[in-house]
Formats: C-alpha cells, sequence, structure tokens
C-alpha cells in the first residue's frame, strides 16, 4: 500500500492538485482556481459533537412524543405530532408525500445523531468502533436529507394560514423541535469531514497495534 | 518538496485521483480500487455523472407541469370546498393581506425549482458543449442551487401538517390530493440530478479562465 505525496492535495469541486499549506486555526484553505474551502481546522471537534449528538438524541424524544399543534374549534380538537403528518397523508393516499416526510422530518435526523454520536463516542473514549467508516459515510451521505429546519418552517405557515379559522395552541414539541434544530445545525458546523476521517485513520493505526 | 506543480493542472491530469468520501489522494491507476482509508470505491470522476443528471432533470422538467396543473389539496368546511392548486394557494394567500407569508411559499415551491431546473440545465450544457465561460461564477451557482433546492419541500411539509390537524369530520377537513405527489417527486429529482453532477467535470476542458498565482490563502509563508 504505497501513499501518495502528504504534501499533495486535489480540491474535491474542480480538481485542481495543489500543495498543502499549513494553516493556522481560524484560517480555512480556499481552492486558489474555484474558491471551495478544501480544509479547516475545528477546535475540540469530537468534544463537541459528542455533547450535541447526545443533547439531540435527548430532544427528539419529546420532539416526536408531544404535539407540536394543538386546533380547537367547535368544542372539538385535534393534535398533531410529526409522525402524524406521515399517518394521515398515507391514510388518504398519498403514499409517496407520506414516506419522504417520514424519511426527511424523522428517519434521517435520527439515524444522523445515531451516527454522529457512535463516531465522536468511539473516538473520544477511543474504544474499538468496527462501524466507524459506516457511521461516516451514513452521516455524509445523508447531510442535506434531514429537514426539519423546512418542517418548522412549514408549521409556522400553517399557524398563519390557520389562526384566523380556529385556535390554536403551541405545544411543548415544537419547542423542542425548534431547540433540536439548533442542536442538529451547530453539529453540522462542527462536523469537520477532514479532521475526522484523519482521527479515524490514526484510530484504526493504533487499534491495529494494540491487537 | 518544492516541486510545486504549476499552473492549473487536475489531479487527474497529474496522476491522481481524490476518493469521493474522505478525500484522500490516490494514484489514478487504482481508480475502481477500494480506498485504505474509508471503505469508498475510488473514481476520478462521479460515473455516469452526466446521464443520471440529465435523465433526472429531464424528468423533473416533465413532472413540473402535473405539479403544477394538478390539486394539492382540498380544503372543505361543511362538506364544500374546492381543491386548489400550488399556484392558487399562493394566490389565495395574497388575497389574503398574507404578503409576506404568500411569497415565501411562492419562492420555495415555484421560483426556486425552476431557477434550480434553469440553473442545472445551464451546468449540464457548460459540460456537454465544452463551454469555457464564468466556470467560477458557475460553480458558485451550484454551490447555491444545490443549497436551496431543498426548501422547496416546504409546501409538502404544510400539506402534511394541514391534513393531519384539520380533520374536524364534517365541520372542516384538509386532504391531500396528487399534484403534491407530484411535486414532492420533482424535487426529489432535482436533488438527484445536483447530487449525480460532477462539478469537475466543469473544469475538465482545459483552458481555466483565470490567471494562475492568484493564490487565496492568506496563510501561505
Amino acid at each position: 500500500m504505497q501513499g501518495t505525496p502528504k504534501h499533495l492535495i486535489a480540491c474535491h469541486e474542480c480538481d485542481l492538485l495543489i500543495e498543502r499549506v499549513v494553516n493556522q486555526p481560524d484560517q480555512d484553505v480556499v481552492c486558489p482556481r474555484c474558491h471551495a474551502r478544501l480544509y479547516y481546522t475545528t477546535l475540540n471537534s469530537i468534544e463537541r459533537l459528542l455533547a450535541l449528538s447526545i443533547a439531540g438524541l435527548i430532544l427528539f424524544i419529546p420532539a416526536n412524543l408531544f404535539p407540536i399543534l394543538s386546533l380547537h374549534v367547535f368544542g372539538q380538537s385535534q393534535s398533531e405530532i410529526i409522525l402524524q403528518s406521515a399517518l394521515s397523508l398515507y391514510e388518504g393516499g398519498l403514499e409517496v408525500v407520506a414516506l419522504l416526510i417520514l424519511l426527511f422530518a424523522i428517519v434521517v435526523p435520527l439515524i444522523q445523531l445515531i451516527a454522529l454520536f457512535y463516531i465522536s463516542f468511539t473516538l473520544h473514549y477511543r474504544w474499538e468502533g468496527r462501524l466507524l467508516r459506516q457511521a461516516m459515510h451514513s452521516y455524509q451521505h445523508l447531510r442535506g436529507w434531514g429537514m426539519l429546519e423546512i418542517f418548522l418552517l412549514g408549521v409556522l405557515i400553517s399557524i398563519i394560514k390557520l389562526k384566523d379559522i380556529a385556535d390554536l395552541e403551541i405545544g411543548l414539541g415544537l419547542y423542542s423541535l425548534a431547540a433540536l434544530i439548533i442542536v442538529i445545525t451547530l453539529s453540522g458546523i462542527f462536523f469537520n469531514p477532514h479532521q475526522i476521517w484523519h482521527q479515524i485513520d490514526l484510530h484504526r493505526k493504533q487499534s491495529r497495534f494494540y491487537d | 518538496m518544492t516541486d510545486s506543480p504549476t499552473a492549473f493542472r487536475s489531479a487527474r491530469d497529474s496522476g491522481y485521483l481524490l476518493c469521493s468520501d474522505c478525500e484522500k489522494l490516490h494514484y489514478l491507476s487504482q481508480e475502481g480500487l477500494h480506498c485504505d482509508r474509508c471503505g469508498a470505491r475510488l473514481h476520478s470522476r462521479i460515473t455516469n455523472s452526466m446521464n443520471i443528471s440529465w435523465a433526472c432533470l429531464i424528468a423533473s422538467i416533465l413532472l413540473f407541469l402535473p405539479a403544477n396543473l394538478l390539486p394539492i389539496m382540498t380544503f372543505k368546511t361543511f362538506g364544500q370546498g374546492e381543491p386548489s392548486t400550488i399556484l392558487g394557494g399562493v394566490l389565495h394567500l395574497l388575497e389574503e393581506d398574507m404578503l409576506i407569508i404568500g411569497l415565501v411559499v411562492l419562492t420555495a415551491s415555484i421560483v426556486v425549482p425552476v431557477l434550480k431546473m434553469i440553473a442545472l440545465t445551464i451546468l449540464l450544457c457548460t459540460v456537454q458543449f465544452g463551454l469555457q465561460t464564468n466556470l467560477r461564477q458557475k460553480t458558485m451557482m451550484f454551490r447555491i442551487v444545490e443549497w436551496i433546492g431543498r426548501w422547496s419541500m416546504l409546501d409538502i411539509f404544510v400539506i402534511g401538517i394541514l391534513v393531519a390537524l384539520v380533520q374536524l369530520g364534517s365541520i372542516a377537513h384538509i386532504e391531500g390530493n396528487h399534484g403534491a405527489t407530484a411535486f414532492a417527486i420533482v424535487v426529489l429529482l432535482t436533488m438527484f440530478s445536483a447530487i449525480a453532477f460532477d462539478t469537475r467535470l466543469i473544469w475538465d476542458n482545459g483552458i481555466s479562465d483565470c490567471p494562475p498565482d492568484s493564490t487565496d490563502h492568506k496563510d501561505d509563508q
């Protein structure tokens, strides 16, 4: 397994071959041709991700179990949790739309949080981590497919659409959802793929050494 | 260590390839093998990038018609109510003086998908016909389009929430219609088209449109 020259890197967006430069922690290295961000340093990346993924997994529970909104008209009331959107559409015959909502608003964010927790936990506590590569691939390929922030905007629009027609009550689920979105967004910012892949590489070499 | 790659040469022209998943540099001869760091299969460019991207884009443009012509939902109060289309919903909001919300929905449901389709068409034509102008701007356009496209799902989520919430029997209820399915698939296909598109193909046609040595990293010492 011969190594490629360590001082060379290529831009992932335009494939320009350039020489690696040493960057300060607060400086991004940018491709001179297409201006893509090539690599950067995130301080305490793993520890921050560990804290955020635990917070996210905890917040995921109330965000999905408590009602987001409740509606009261003529003594009747109806409340909605995220899953209810998918179920109602499924019952109404829109199976494809129901499946997409289920995936984008529940399944993808959950898988990403679990993957992130697994990655940061195994790297921080130096566990064996047989599934580290799979967890990284899942997280990276699912980026952009978790759409909770769009769901939240949808909730706000629904509130405005319905506020003249009925009494609406904002539930605990909506506050949890907002907090969950903040946590997920922050974890996306602190997720530094280059650094983590490098750490996984070191981690695997070390554990092979101890075998 | 000082033999810096002169001017602008792509990794592929210099005999290297970049792992698409972990961005480790490999030799071009390792194409088709697996990356020793992350295990992904090594490809110099996304396989069948142009075919998949074109196919998804054309399919999404075709589906955009039923998505806008078919009703997306029906609001019934006391047994009365008509199905509404995407544009109908926006106009209704504007009539009711909900200007900002109307504009948000208009942007997410119509402006963004249309702009995304136009942008992808421009990008695919750039590669297809080997155009050499404004490559940096086109790359920037792709980044914006890729990021903003997912917001088109907004209307789909609104339908989901309204359908779940307004289920009050004969007093009022909202049901979804198949225009929503078409629209959701349009958004999905444009996202697939953007994922399949390989930005490196834009730069592959030789000459680049900006001078060498315009290095942007301030940390060069």
